[in-house]
């Protein structure tokens, strides 16, 4: 029987659209980026600016949509999903279809997700400057939007799987277990850490809160980096590398290594953006050990990038698109090598909160995504559109211009990272106080966030001679479909499930695994068992795979024959990491670990300050976590009886807000007690009228602080109406708000928001453009404005009662630092007497 | 069972073969185009994937099952405590050498103590106070409003008016029992400055208003 043989057209049309979607929105998004970059040197860039340049036709101290806390998710969803995500689906799309040797399965599916996935974007672009936020990074899109990309997600999902069922190639090359990790994974990270409950169509609160929202949000937002970010480049680099080069891949071997432990490992390391704050230790551990281990399989993508390239290196004199490749490799490493190395403990008490780890998202973002997507483009248009590349000078230009720009932009950030780090610890000579105020440390690294700004400028301007030069490409070329002839392939993916689980590599490593968990989480000595009984297992698979080298490594070439069970098994390891440090904390029941605090519950009007907090993305900038450190301590939290951010002080918060980045001062000691006489009104560290004078304009309190005014909030009303919808929704995820009837709750907010405002009258707050109203109309004024609700959160911010204990941590079962305690006890009674 | 050795088919070409044989293995397939070589993981890199996969165990029976290191929260409050001992044995040196006629005739007449006292007030207290220490501030319209603070130019000194009740009111913050000005509250500066700083903020504040403070005759002697 001859093979039948049939003409099949790739559908390139995809690929273009997805490329020059990429493209439209990379410009927009780094355009944004650098706004966002400048605000912090220059205040007045939040709106001010737009006086000088309308010639006074606008006029504002600053204007809300484009205020750093709601641009800056702005630009990091349009990098991410709109550049990065349509670049990658171009790239899946045409190399796919290649590797397939068969056109993508549904044209309808290619269109409806490319559609599809622009219209969310438009969506993110008009929701997020409108404060429009779930408050949680890089998941900050609303909840209709979620679904809709979930929708989305499926649509990509159904029409790649359904080209590979429809493959006429028997064996699945490495991009394409890349891109299966992708798909599944992301899947699974983007709903779990977008379950929420809505309480209106543009508001929700996270199923999650405190400690598991955060670790739940940063097993996402790691994984989102590995599994958007990382995987799906690598599967492109796999294809356009070698093809580039037209050289053969370094090593087969060391892809499968990379690969396998890549999608195992990755997934543990979420809790390293969690360090040394109130996460268990347990979790906090793993995080950073299994950073550490992914330092050699990056590395792996690395060599097998770069050593792909040689023999090819007298090409990158001349071709930009190698020079791209090379480069991004090369960055890929760097990035990759200063991940663990931030995930250290000890390295990470310095650098967390601080610019040194925006620097290393960008030498990722600019350097290996950047790079690799401009690399491919240059490669991809004379291709897409039959022609010349319209001008290869230009595209050198780019190269140069792009290089500078992130070494400027990595360089400045490391300065500034690591002095303001280093400043912030540094105390007087009495070694009692701490040395420099915070503001302080931010004039201090003035210089280098300009620098920041210049070296983005540069590689922004690159990008734009890029769009130009494919958008001239593709003018002069003519965009013709691509016919191959193909031999149809029947009789493929014929092993059974069955087949592919109950073999000696799969069985070994599921046991291991097994008890390797168990290791974690079983009682003194048992625990000591299950270790035994993991390296037992491991000696006994690296002696049966010495022995049936042969057989072990047919099964993995036959795996790879099957589409199926090996997205099974890819599945598996993607998910052990995220079940074994989400689940515990989920079933460990909340009382226990609260760690003798339990946060005050919010008021109604407290409640709507915070959905106005992380409207404003006020997380952007300000932590509410006291680390276990001496220098936070010292400076957020000297009293003795309040000290480092115990776990129960934030267990109410959907979402949390630990934060991630502080460009201001960390506020979880800012709340404080009932103020004298006052029903609700609290007053914290500082008072009412510091807060009113604060948002008004942050210089007067603050000389030297780069905060934007907040003149919208004095005007702005509070939104009281949709409170008892909020409060409900939160009752139903456990928060014990007490009964309240829709009256009594609107009545308590309006009322707190009158203590607040006569409080402030009393003391004389003035508004300068509601200067002729008297004291009462003033008052009324303020009672129902968003500041006032504003004020009333700050004032709550970290507020907790005590919890009576005797003291003992009881031991439990999954909590693997209770039985540390237990074994602790005794020396620590030594050390007492 | 077969062994190598009476196995009739030729060993398949792989990595371990290549490097016997001193060549690269190249494998069969092609995939639009696309070779793969089978080389051999390099040892540097071996070395490295090792080494990292072994710290894992290691540290972890060392912290849980051996029992070694400090936790977190056992290490921050002895660290605490030892910076509290150091703050209240700095802030009692202090004061055992600091009476109204030192503040008055010492600090107060020392410009390098003034000027430092001056820098420190700005940077930290203005905000409050402002900077002329009227705790009021002018706007762009030419109106005057009120700070948090009180004035400290007035002549008023509502917690007491010697020159030591200043030093603890800075270091101490408003009284626990007392409701404050309009609710605004000072925060304890002794948590924030060193004993020295503050009391070079007194220097500066007496320096301003010398006709507020005076030793008065009936007190105590100034040290020998």
């Amino acid at each position: 029987m001859t093979p039948e043989k049939t003409t099949i057209t790739y559908d390139d049309r995809s690929v273009r659209h997805f490329m020059s979607a990429s493209i439209f929105w990379g410009v927009i998004g780094m355009l944004v980026g650098l706004l966002a970059a400048t605000q912090l040197s220059w205040w007045q860039m939040n709106g001010k600016f737009l006086e000088a340049i309308s010639f006074g036709l606008f006029k504002a101290e600053g204007l809300s949509y484009i205020t750093f806390g709601r641009i800056r998710p702005l630009h990091t969803n349009a990098v991410i999903f709109a550049f990065v995500g349509n670049m990658m689906f171009a790239g899946v799309y045409y190399s796919t279809q290649r590797l397939c040797k068969a056109r993508m399965a549904s044209d309808f599916l290619s269109r409806l997700h490319f559609w599809g996935w622009q219209s969310i974007i438009l969506g993110a672009a008009l929701t997020l400057p409108a404060g429009l936020t779930r408050g949680k990074e890089y998941a900050e899109l609303i909840w209709p939007l979620n679904i809709a990309v979930v929708l989305m997600w499926v649509v990509f999902g159904v029409n790649f799987f359904w080209t590979l069922i429809k493959r006429n190639e028997r064996s699945l090359y490495v991009s394409l277990w890349f891109y299966i990790a992708t798909i599944v994974t992301i899947a699974m990270l983007y709903i779990v850490n977008h379950l929420s409950l809505p309480t209106s169509l543009v508001h929700s609160y996270p199923i999650f809160g405190g400690v598991q929202d955060g670790l739940v949000q940063w097993w996402y937002g790691h994984n989102a980096v590995a599994f958007f970010l990382t995987t799906p480049i690598l599967g492109i680099m796999y294809y356009f590398v070698p093809k580039a080069a037209e050289r053969p891949v370094y090593s087969y071997r060391l892809s499968i290594i990379h690969f396998w432990a890549l999608v195992f490992i990755y997934i543990w390391a979420g809790p390293h953006h969690l360090l040394n704050t109130a996460l268990p230790k347990w979790m906090q551990y793993l995080g950073m050990l299994f950073s550490l281990m992914l330092w050699a399989p990056s590395w792996a993508g690395m060599l097998n990038g770069l050593l792909t390239l040689r023999g090819a290196w007298d090409k990158l004199r001349t071709d930009p698109v190698l020079k791209f490749f090379a480069a991004a490799v090369t960055f890929y490493g760097m990035a990759t090598f200063e991940g663990p190395l931030l995930s250290i403990r000890a390295v990470n008490a310095l650098s967390h909160y601080t610019d040194w780890t925006v620097g290393h998202v960008h030498s990722g973002a600019l350097g290996w995504n950047g790079f690799m997507a401009a690399g491919m483009f240059y490669w991809l248009a004379p291709r897409l559109w039959k022609g010349k590349l319209w001008s290869t000078s230009l595209a050198n230009m780019h190269f140069w211009l792009g290089l500078v720009g992130i070494l400027l932009y990595t360089a400045a950030m490391w300065v500034a990272g690591i002095t303001q780090g280093l400043m912030l610890s540094q105390t007087n000579p009495d070694g009692a106080t701490l040395k420099y105020e915070f503001v302080e440390t931010l004039q201090t690294i003035h210089v280098p966030y300009m620098l920041r700004s210049f070296g983005g400028g540069l590689y922004l301007l690159g990008f734009i001679l890029c769009a130009i030069n494919i958008f001239m490409t593709a003018r002069r070329g003519i965009a013709e479909p691509m016919q191959v002839e193909v031999m149809i392939l029947k009789n493929k993916d014929r092993m059974t499930l069955r087949e592919a689980f109950i073999n000696d590599p799969v069985c070994h490593a599921i046991a291991a695994l097994c008890f390797m968990i168990l290791w974690f989480f079983l009682p003194t000595h048992a625990d000591k068992a299950a270790l035994l009984v993991t390296l037992l297992l491991v000696y006994r698979s690296v002696k049966l795979f010495k022995k049936n080298s042969t057989q072990w490594s047919d099964f993995f070439n036959r795996l790879i024959d099957n589409y199926l069970p090996f997205t099974v098994l890819i599945f598996l390891a993607a998910a052990i990491g995220g079940a074994v440090q989400i689940i515990p904390s989920l079933l460990v029941n909340k009382a226990s670990q609260v760690e003798e605090r339990v946060q005050t519950l919010y008021t109604p009007l407290e409640l709507a300050g915070r959905d106005l907090y992380i409207s404003e993305g006020c997380y952007n900038c300000h932590s509410q976590m006291i680390r276990t450190l001496v220098p936070d301590v010292m400076r957020y939290g000297p009293l003795p009886d309040q000290g480092y951010s115990r776990l129960g002080e934030s267990i109410y918060d959907h979402p949390y807000q630990w934060g991630s980045k502080r460009t201001g001062p960390d506020l979880a000691r800012e709340g404080g007690i009932l103020a004298a006489e006052a029903k609700q009104m609290r007053i914290g560290k500082r008072d009412n009228l510091w807060h009113f004078n604060h948002f008004m304009d942050p210089r007067q309190t603050s000389p030297g602080s780069n905060m934007p005014p907040y003149p919208w909030l004095f005007d702005a009303k509070t939104d009281f109406k949709s409170l008892p919808q909020k409060i409900a929704a939160q009752r139903t995820l456990g928060v014990p708000w007490p009964a309240l009837s829709r009256d009594e709750i609107e009545q308590s907010a309006r009322d707190q928001g009158m203590e607040i405002a006569s409080s402030l009258v009393k003391a004389g707050a003035f508004l300068p453009d509601q200067a002729k109203l008297s004291d009462d109309q003033l008052r009324n004024h303020l009672a129902e404005s968003q500041v006032i609700a504003l004020i009333s959160y700050m004032q709550k911010v970290g507020t907790y009662d005590v919890v009576e204990s005797d003291g003992k941590r009881p031991v439990k079962w999954l909590d693997p630092d209770s039985h540390r305690t237990q074994f602790r006890a005794a020396p620590d009674k030594n050390t007492q007497n | 069972m077969s062994t190598p050795l009476n196995n009739t088919t030729p060993e398949p070409r792989r990595a371990e073969y290549a490097s016997r044989e001193g060549e690269i293995v190249i494998r069969p397939h092609e995939y639009d185009g696309i070779q793969e070589y089978d080389q051999m993981l390099p040892n540097w890199w071996l070395a490295i994937f090792f080494a990292t996969l072994l710290f894992f165990p290691l540290l972890w029976i060392g912290y849980y099952q051996l029992g070694f290191m400090k936790s977190d929260e056992e290490k921050i409050n002895s660290q605490m405590a030892l910076i509290e001992k150091a703050k209240s044995k700095a802030l009692d040196e202090m004061l055992a050498k600091l009476d109204d006629d030192a503040l008055i005739n010492q600090w107060a007449k020392d410009p390098a103590a003034v000027a430092n006292g001056k820098e420190t007030y700005l940077a930290n207290c203005s905000a409050c106070h402002a900077q002329d220490r009227s705790a009021k501030m002018v706007l762009a319209g030419g109106q005057s409003i009120p700070l948090p603070g009180l004035p400290l130019n007035d002549g008023q000194w509502k917690y007491g008016a010697s020159a030591l009740r200043q030093f603890q009111l800075i270091n101490d913050g408003t009284p626990a029992d007392n409701p404050g000005h309009n609710g605004a509250r000072m925060e304890a500066w002794g948590q924030k400055m060193p004993p020295l700083k503050i009391v070079e903020v007194v220097a500066y504040l007496i320096s301003e208003n010398t006709k507020d403070f005076v030793v008065s005759t009936g007190d105590a002697p100034a040290n020998p």
